[in-house]
This record gives structure tokens, C-alpha cells and sequence, in this order.
């Protein structure tokens, strides 16, 4: 028992020189997530449980964490539909199913900030409209999605409701499918000088309702008739992302796409330095980091970017040409993702913009083959020049992140959803196929067992 | 024997009957038929007698009473009619326009949305309200089934969560007296998957439980005045049909009020309705149908068009809402899961199943399959929705061919579209088969009906031939 021990600790530590080496070392882990290679109570079942746990673990192969680190030949152990522990020589519960990963890859399922169809609802709240049987979410099993972001974030001069949910393929299961719904806020800019104005005011009164707020408790148990603080009119959804509990996306290239354009969404001068300026404006105003989406000219402002706290999603494949009367604030760059990663600010990827819009995962581009290469823009960003390791946190942790989901899923740690999916390969090169995929612990695709893809030899 | 008595007794009141009756009290006699009873065995070469419309003897031992009028089958198929549980036919005035807009937010690429049957979830329980008072009767489509060897159909009320009562009708003639057989034949449930209707399906299970809590009670105050006259309206029509409770399907916890066959027509009236509250809230009669229901007293035709659907209306109803009901899959979707896909809960329904007779593909393969054979593997009861469409009807012998050999028996696929519709319906006493008593509802093919050669030539109905079109 000794020698697994000190073999772990060894592996945490190189974990934790892999994590300085990337970068990554001032960053905090996401709140409550245990540190994953270092099972402090390797023992420690819950046997006071009423229910016996349903174990499964994925045993021998080689574990990629999503948070950028890798374990070989390790196992994933998972009880009912939470992974109970990542590591090696696991002393695995009576009646474990096995599943054997050896010559194998693990890897967290994989998070797209954007998608559509794969079964979520289109009419009433996601929870009562999913489709737990729609073909599209195999086809996502498939290219390993295992989340996304459905419904989109909103848009408008202040934080609105986005009207969307993070689903799970959870084939089969209503209840499993939504994790959770409008974690995300949606805004624009730039931002009108009336309009901005608008939005310091409600932030100011947000502020004042979050202090009057923390005050309340001790003002209640001095006196019990104290009224509670009410929330300022029309700004509830900037009260949660404040809080917290939602994510602020700003759009910072317009909703307006152009279908003459080349398939561009909008003209060169969007999306440039000035407006993603006006965007992180907004997240110093509000004291939270935000999400920019799709900045094609971030990578001129990393530093910027990286001071307020805020993220980026973007595809490494959407190429802008600079204007040429100001070629220093405009324009795209196939290292965006490795500049931004390597100044800190966390990166997602999604797939490019389409001829007709639609930088969603899904089958709504054209011929539906967004769903099918979520993994190539990953592999799109490594070719821009980011770490290996640590590009697939840009469709994993980091993704989870953006969605206001990673408590919950986007890496492989102890206490997360067991969304795992086992792979023939490096999870982002491209000839690599998904074998096994499971979701809440349930395995939901099986390479052998679908249609799909059972036509390729190999 | 009785049935031979009473013959007997109509025959020696015939003899003495005059002229005026004798069109139709002439016996009717088919020899030499392949009788495909549907009920029972097939009788390879027999003799089937119809009189006053009704099967009077039928098997291969049977004698040609005197008088009666021969029609040679030899060669020849007889078949009950068929019998169409879910049919629209006649309602083309419905309005349609509380269909919810299908809202864009959801972004592009999901699949088609709308429920073929629903039309879009209902926010309000119309369950009292009769399909028949949208029906349009001076319609060709009637005459077009009939000859095409439709000889009852539904009734189906348009719209989601409890769009109304459906009827049986008999398409015979032009007039909703004619057509109209029972115009409370059953309660349409039809399951959408969006929120306001699985809120609507909860919350109105949820109420007529209470109500059907409150009827349990003792009658205490007797000084309570009968309620408003609003209630008995939803009721009153039960009478057409004999026996249109029929507690069979599912025995209901508290069948004592219901064992005797007659009283629930009555039942409403007689019911000790007044509650015990002293200000008589006025009932809402769409409530009280659906109490009815939940007390055994009406049966349900439940439509889901999915698996998915499925799983969204488990959560809607709790297990614990049992009624006498039938399951109704009118169309395939692939999309959102083949109703095989969740064989438990189908069995866990403990009812028949009727589904759309078409093949249809394996997600978004070309695979053809249907689900018909697994769930009769499963120990389902399936029926077959071939619509109201006279061509589509035409066609359904061909369906069923193509199930049989995707591996249905062929006895199970023409019970499909007769007298399993008929149990739906709850008419299956008087059709659906042929047996003696039933009406002589009768289709008289040349050859074999599920094979290439074999042809439709007659249909009869309640004895009469139908007139082929002019």
C-alpha cells in the first residue's frame, strides 16, 4: 500500500511542475474540487449511504484530467453518476463493472460553449422540452461532446436573459440532460454614452442591494420586522452574474452577419481592439471577469484581457484580414489561442463561422459537420502554437468555465459529473475516434454498438 | 342458445310479419367463404347468416336458414370491417389557431418540432367538450371510408392536454344522427412535450383526484340542494352505447359502485353530488370528466407521439393515475425516439397500443423497421391508426403485409385493424369481429387481403351491401 502512495505523490508533484511550467500556477482550482492526484483518503467509502453505489471503473488507461495534466496506465473510478476517485492502483469496491482502457485514452467529455440540437428542447423551459432521443445527441457522443451550452447568451445594452441551459447528452434520461438552466447573461457593445450611463446607475444600485444584502442577516436577528432588501428593478440577471451565479458573455462584433461577406459575420472593424476595450469597460465596471465572444482581435490586447480576469472563446479557424487603414487593432491571427493562454486568460474553442452564420456545434452549419470536428479547432489552436496539454482544456475545464458549469463537469476529478469518454487516441488528433462515451456514470455510445461510424475497418 | 331461441322467435314472427319489413328481415346467407373471424379460428370453407343487420350463425356446420337470400363466397374472404380509432375525418373546420408559435429562440438545427396529433399544447382542460359538435357531416370522405372498408371510426379531438370527448361514428349517411354512434365514446389525452402542457396534465390529474376524494365521502348533509343543472351535461350521452364503462382494461382500486353493468349511465344523476362544503361551487364539468375517469367510469385514448414524449409524460403523471386507457402512437418519430426504444414504460402503461402501420427508419438511417413486433413480443396488445384518409386505407392491407413479413403474425396484424381498434373504442361488443350478435359489418376480398391478388369487391355494412360508387 505504501508504494502506490509515494507513486501518486510523485505523480502530484510532477502534475504540479507541469501546472507552474504552463502557466497555470496562479490560477486558482475551481472551489471545492479536491486535488485530484492526491486521493487524501484512498479508503474513505461512503458506507453510511442508504443506497449501495453503483461503481464503475475505467481501468488502464491513459487519463487525461482537463486541467491540463496526465496520469498513464491510471483508473477512473466512478460511483453512481460521480467520479469517486482518479489515480493509480485503486483498491476498486465489491461488484466495480469494469471497463478496460489499457492502450487506451481517458479524457473528460468534452464542453462546447456553443451547440445546438443534440436534443434540447426548443419550445417552454429545456427541463420540459428535451429530447432524450434525438439521433443528434449519438452523433455528438461521437465527436465526444458531452455538454453545451444550448439557446445562446442574449444580447442588448444591459445583461438580459439568455434563455438557455447547459445540456448534457445524457441519451435517454429527461431529468440527466439539463444540468442547468440560464447560467449565462448575454449583453453587447459598444455601448451608447446614454447607455453606458444606464449600466454604471444599475451597477451602482446592484452594488448597493448586494451590501444592503450581506447586512441583512445581522439587521434581521436585531430586529425581526426588518424588510428584505428588494432586488433593483430589471437588473436580475446582473445581480446573478455579480453574484456569481451567472456568467456575463459580452458580444463585441454584433449579431448581424453578412452573408455576402465571405462568410465573415460582420465587417473587419468589429471585434477590434476598441470594442473588446468597451467589453472588458464593462468588466471592470461590474468587478468580474467576462466572457468575449469570439474577439477576433484579442491577441493584441492579452495583457488587458488577462488583468480583468476575463475569458475568451473563439475558433483558431475564423480568419479576418486586418483593415488596412488600421492594421494595428485589427484583424485575426492563427495564434490567438496560444498568445491568449500563454498571458493566462482561458480559452475555448468552438467551431468557425458558416457561410449563414452559426458558430454553434451542431448539425445547423453546412451539411451538419460542425458536430463531427469539435476536437480539429482544439487541434487548431496547438497549430497556432498552444501547449498540448493544455489545449484540451479549451473544450473541457476551461469551456466549463465559460458556462458557469465547472463545479460540475469539464475535468476528471473527484466529485464531478462522470462524463468520461474513452478514446483510440490522442483525444485532439484527428484521426482519433470516441470508443466509449458515458454520461452521469452511464455509458451512452459505444463505438462497436452505433451505427455511426461501424462501416470504417480498423 | 339463446341466440337460437330468439331466432326462432323472430323467424315465427316474421312469417307472420307483412311485406313492408321484408327487404331487410330476409336473412342473408354467404357460402362457401374462407371466414377470417378475427376472434377465433379461421373457418376454411363455411357459411356465415346475417339477419336484422346482426351475425346470426357463422362456421362450417351451419345450414341456410329458408328464405334467406345466397350470396356464393367461394373463392371468397369475408372479414369484419375495419374499424379506425383515430380519425380526423369531418373536423376539417377545426380551428387550429390556439396552436402556440413554435418559438425561434432555440436556434437552428433541431428537428421538426410539431407533434403530428397535438397541434400544440392546450393551456386550458377542455376534456367535456364533444368532438362532435365540430363535426361536419355533409361530407364525401364518409362514403369514400365506408367503401374503402371503414365501417366505424373515431372521433379524434385536435389539441393538446385534455382537447375534448371523442366519438364513434358509423359512416352512414349525411347527417350527424346517422353518423353519430356514441358521441362519448372516449376522453382524448394528448401528451406534447412542452411545459404548459405537462403542467396542465399534473395539475388536472391532480385536481379530479380530489374530486373523485370528495365523492368517496358519505353523503352527510342531506339538507344540501341539488348543485347547479351544469354537471349532468357532459354526461347524459353515455346511453347510446350498452355498456360504455368498461371496467375490464384496468380494474380501478374501488370498483364497487361499478359492478353492475347499467348504473353508470345513470350514475351522474344519481350520485350523490352534493358536497358537503355550504357554498355549492359551480363544477366544472371538464373536471368532472376527468374525475369520471379516474373512477373507472370512462376510458382514455392517451396520444404520445415518442419516446421521448414518453418519458416526458411519466414525469407529468404520476405512476399512481391509473384509468382505463389506451395508448395512441399515430406517427413514427425517429427523431425523438421509436416507442420501442422505452418498451418498459409502454408495458408499464398496461394497456393496448395502437401505432401508425407505416415502416419506419432507424434514427436517421434507411433501416426499416416498426415496432409492432417487439411490443407483441412483449406481450402489448397493438392496433394499427391507418387514419382517415380513403386512399391511405386503401393501402393498409399492404402495410400489413409488409409487417407480416417484418415478422408479425398475420392474425395479430388483421386483429390490429379490428377488433383491437374496436376495444379502444369500447364498441367491441357489437364489432370488430365476426361472432354471432355482432353487426354484420362484413368485407368480402377475392383472395388472400394481405396478398398481391387480394381485392376489396363488397363491403356490408349491418347487413346491407354498400353501394359501389356511381
Amino acid at each position: 500500500m505504501r508504494l502506490p502512495i509515494l507513486l501518486t505523490l510523485a505523480a502530484a508533484l510532477v502534475a504540479t511542475t507541469d501546472l507552474a511550467a504552463q502557466g497555470r500556477g496562479r490560477r486558482p482550482r475551481p472551489e471545492g474540487a479536491p486535488n485530484p492526484t492526491a486521493p487524501a483518503t484512498p479508503e474513505a467509502k461512503p458506507a453510511d449511504d442508504k443506497k449501495p453505489k453503483k461503481h464503475t471503473a475505467i481501468v488502464g488507461g491513459d487519463v487525461y484530467l482537463g486541467t491540463g495534466q496526465r496520469l498513464t496506465g491510471a483508473t477512473v473510478l466512478i460511483a453512481d453518476d460521480k467520479i469517486a476517485e482518479v489515480g493509480h492502483n485503486l483498491t476498486l469496491p465489491e461488484g466495480t463493472t469494469v471497463i478496460d482502457a489499457k492502450g487506451r485514452t481517458v479524457s473528460p467529455g468534452f464542453v462546447c460553449v456553443v451547440g445546438n440540437g443534440m436534443g434540447a428542447g426548443r419550445n417552454g423551459p429545456f427541463a420540459d422540452t428535451v429530447n432524450p432521443f434525438d439521433p443528434e445527441i449519438k452523433q455528438g457522443l461521437a465527436s465526444g461532446v458531452t455538454s453545451f451550452l444550448a439557446g445562446g447568451a442574449g444580447s442588448g445594452p444591459l445583461p438580459t436573459a439568455g434563455g438557455n441551459a447547459v445540456i448534457k447528452l445524457a441519451w435517454g434520461d429527461v431529468k440527466g440532460m439539463v444540468l442547468q438552466e440560464d447560467s449565462v447573461v448575454g449583453m453587447s457593445v459598444p455601448l451608447s454614452p446614454a447607455d453606458r450611463d444606464k449600466l454604471v446607475e444599475t451597477v451602482k444600485k446592484v452594488r448597493e442591494y448586494l451590501a444592503e444584502m450581506d447586512a441583512f442577516p445581522a439587521k434581521k436577528a436585531a430586529d425581526p420586522n426588518a424588510k428584505e432588501p428588494q432586488v433593483p428593478q430589471g437588473a436580475e440577471k446582473l445581480v446573478a452574474v455579480m453574484r456569481g451565479q451567472a456568467v456575463l458573455w459580452i458580444n463585441s462584433g454584433g449579431l448581424g452577419f453578412n452573408p455576402f461577406g465571405g462568410g465573415r459575420r460582420s465587417g473587419p472593424r468589429t471585434n477590434d481592439v476598441d470594442t473588446i476595450r468597451a467589453a472588458l469597460d464593462v468588466a471592470k465596471l461590474i468587478g468580474k471577469g467576462v466572457v468575449l465572444q469570439k474577439p477576433t482581435s484579442a491577441w493584441l490586447v492579452p495583457d488587458e484581457i488577462a488583468a480583468t480576469g476575463s475569458m475568451v472563446y473563439l475558433s483558431p479557424r475564423d480568419r479576418v484580414p486586418a483593415d488596412p487603414q488600421s492594421p494595428d487593432t485589427t484583424g485575426s491571427n492563427i495564434a490567438s489561442a496560444a498568445i491568449l493562454a500563454q498571458h493566462g486568460v482561458p480559452v475555448a474553442v468552438t467551431c468557425p463561422v458558416g457561410m449563414f452564420g452559426g458558430a454553434g456545434v451542431g448539425t445547423g452549419g453546412i451539411m451538419g459537420q460542425d458536430l463531427n470536428t469539435p476536437h480539429l479547432d482544439a487541434a487548431f489552436a496547438i497549430r497556432g502554437g498552444m501547449d498540448n496539454r493544455k489545449a484540451l482544456r479549451t473544450l473541457t475545464l476551461d469551456a466549463a468555465k465559460m458556462i458557469g458549469a465547472d463545479r460540475r463537469i469539464g475535468s476528471l476529478e473527484p466529485g464531478k459529473d462522470a462524463d468520461v469518454l474513452i478514446l483510440d487516441g490522442d483525444p485532439l488528433h484527428y484521426a482519433t475516434f470516441v470508443t466509449t462515451a458515458l454520461v452521469n456514470g452511464k455509458v451512452v455510445y459505444e463505438l462497436a454498438k452505433e451505427p455511426l461510424y461501424r462501416h470504417l475497418a480498423r | 342458445m339463446t341466440a337460437r331461441t330468439k331466432s326462432l322467435a323472430l323467424l315465427l314472427a316474421l312469417a307472420s310479419a307483412t311485406v313492408a319489413l321484408a327487404q331487410d328481415a330476409r336473412p342473408l346467407a354467404f357460402t362457401n367463404a374462407r371466414l377470417v373471424t378475427v376472434s377465433g379460428a379461421v373457418v376454411e370453407r363455411g357459411t356465415l347468416v346475417v339477419r336484422n343487420g346482426k351475425i346470426e350463425a357463422l362456421g362450417d356446420n351451419v345450414t341456410v336458414p329458408a328464405g334467406a337470400r345466397v350470396v356464393d363466397a367461394s373463392g371468397k374472404t369475408l372479414l369484419p370491417g375495419l374499424v379506425s380509432a383515430f380519425s380526423r375525418a369531418g373536423l376539417q373546420a377545426q380551428p387550429r389557431a390556439e396552436e402556440p408559435m413554435p418559438g425561434g429562440r432555440r436556434g437552428r438545427g433541431s428537428p421538426m418540432p410539431m407533434p403530428s396529433g397535438g397541434g400544440g399544447g392546450g393551456t386550458a382542460n377542455k376534456a367535456a367538450t364533444k368532438a362532435v359538435d365540430g363535426l361536419y357531416a355533409k361530407q364525401a370522405v364518409f362514403g369514400d371510408l365506408l367503401r374503402a372498408g371503414v365501417t366505424s371510426l373515431a372521433l379524434t379531438p385536435v389539441g393538446g392536454g385534455f382537447p375534448g370527448l371523442g366519438a364513434v361514428l358509423r359512416p352512414d349517411g349525411k347527417t350527424l344522427e346517422t353518423l353519430t354512434q356514441d358521441d362519448d365514446a372516449f376522453v382524448q389525452v394528448t401528451m406534447v412535450r412542452d411545459g404548459q402542457t405537462k403542467k396542465l396534465l399534473k395539475e388536472t390529474f391532480e385536481k379530479a383526484q380530489k374530486i373523485v376524494d370528495d365523492r368517496k365521502k358519505p353523503p352527510t348533509p342531506p339538507a344540501e340542494a341539488k348543485p347547479a343543472e351544469k354537471p349532468p351535461e357532459a354526461k347524459p350521452a353515455e346511453t347510446k352505447t350498452g355498456e360504455p364503462p368498461k371496467p375490464e382494461p384496468k380494474p380501478e382500486p374501488k370498483p364497487e359502485e361499478k359492478k353492475d353493468g347499467p348504473p353508470p349511465g345513470q350514475n351522474p344523476q344519481g350520485q350523490p353530488q352534493a358536497r358537503p362544503q355550504p357554498q355549492a361551487q359551480p363544477k366544472d364539468p371538464n373536471l368532472e370528466v376527468v374525475a369520471d375517469l379516474l373512477e373507472g367510469k370512462r376510458r382514455a385514448i392517451v396520444q404520445i407521439d415518442s419516446a421521448a414524449d414518453m418519458l416526458h409524460w411519466q414525469q407529468a403523471v404520476a405512476d399512481g393515475v391509473k384509468f382505463p386507457r389506451a395508448l395512441l402512437v399515430p406517427r413514427h418519430d425517429p427523431l425523438a425516439g421509436s416507442i420501442d426504444v422505452v418498451l418498459d414504460q409502454v408495458k408499464a402503461m398496461q394497456c393496448p397500443v395502437l401505432l401508425s402501420p407505416d415502416l419506419t427508419t432507424q434514427a436517421r438511417s434507411r433501416i426499416l423497421v416498426h415496432p409492432s413486433k417487439q411490443l407483441h413480443d412483449a406481450g402489448i396488445e397493438v392496433g394499427f391508426a391507418f387514419g382517415d384518409n380513403p386512399q391511405t386505407v386503401r393501402a393498409v392491407w399492404f402495410r400489413l403485409a409488409e409487417l407480416v413479413r417484418h415478422g408479425l403474425p398475420a392474425d395479430v396484424a388483421l386483429r390490429a385493424v379490428t377488433l383491437v381498434p374496436a376495444k379502444m373504442l369500447g364498441i367491441d361488443k357489437q364489432v370488430g369481429s365476426l361472432e354471432v350478435g355482432k353487426d354484420a359489418n362484413l368485407l368480402v376480398f377475392a383472395g388472400d387481403p394481405l396478398a398481391a391478388n387480394g381485392r376489396l369487391e363488397t363491403v356490408w355494412l349491418a347487413g346491407r351491401e354498400v353501394e359501389k360508387q356511381p
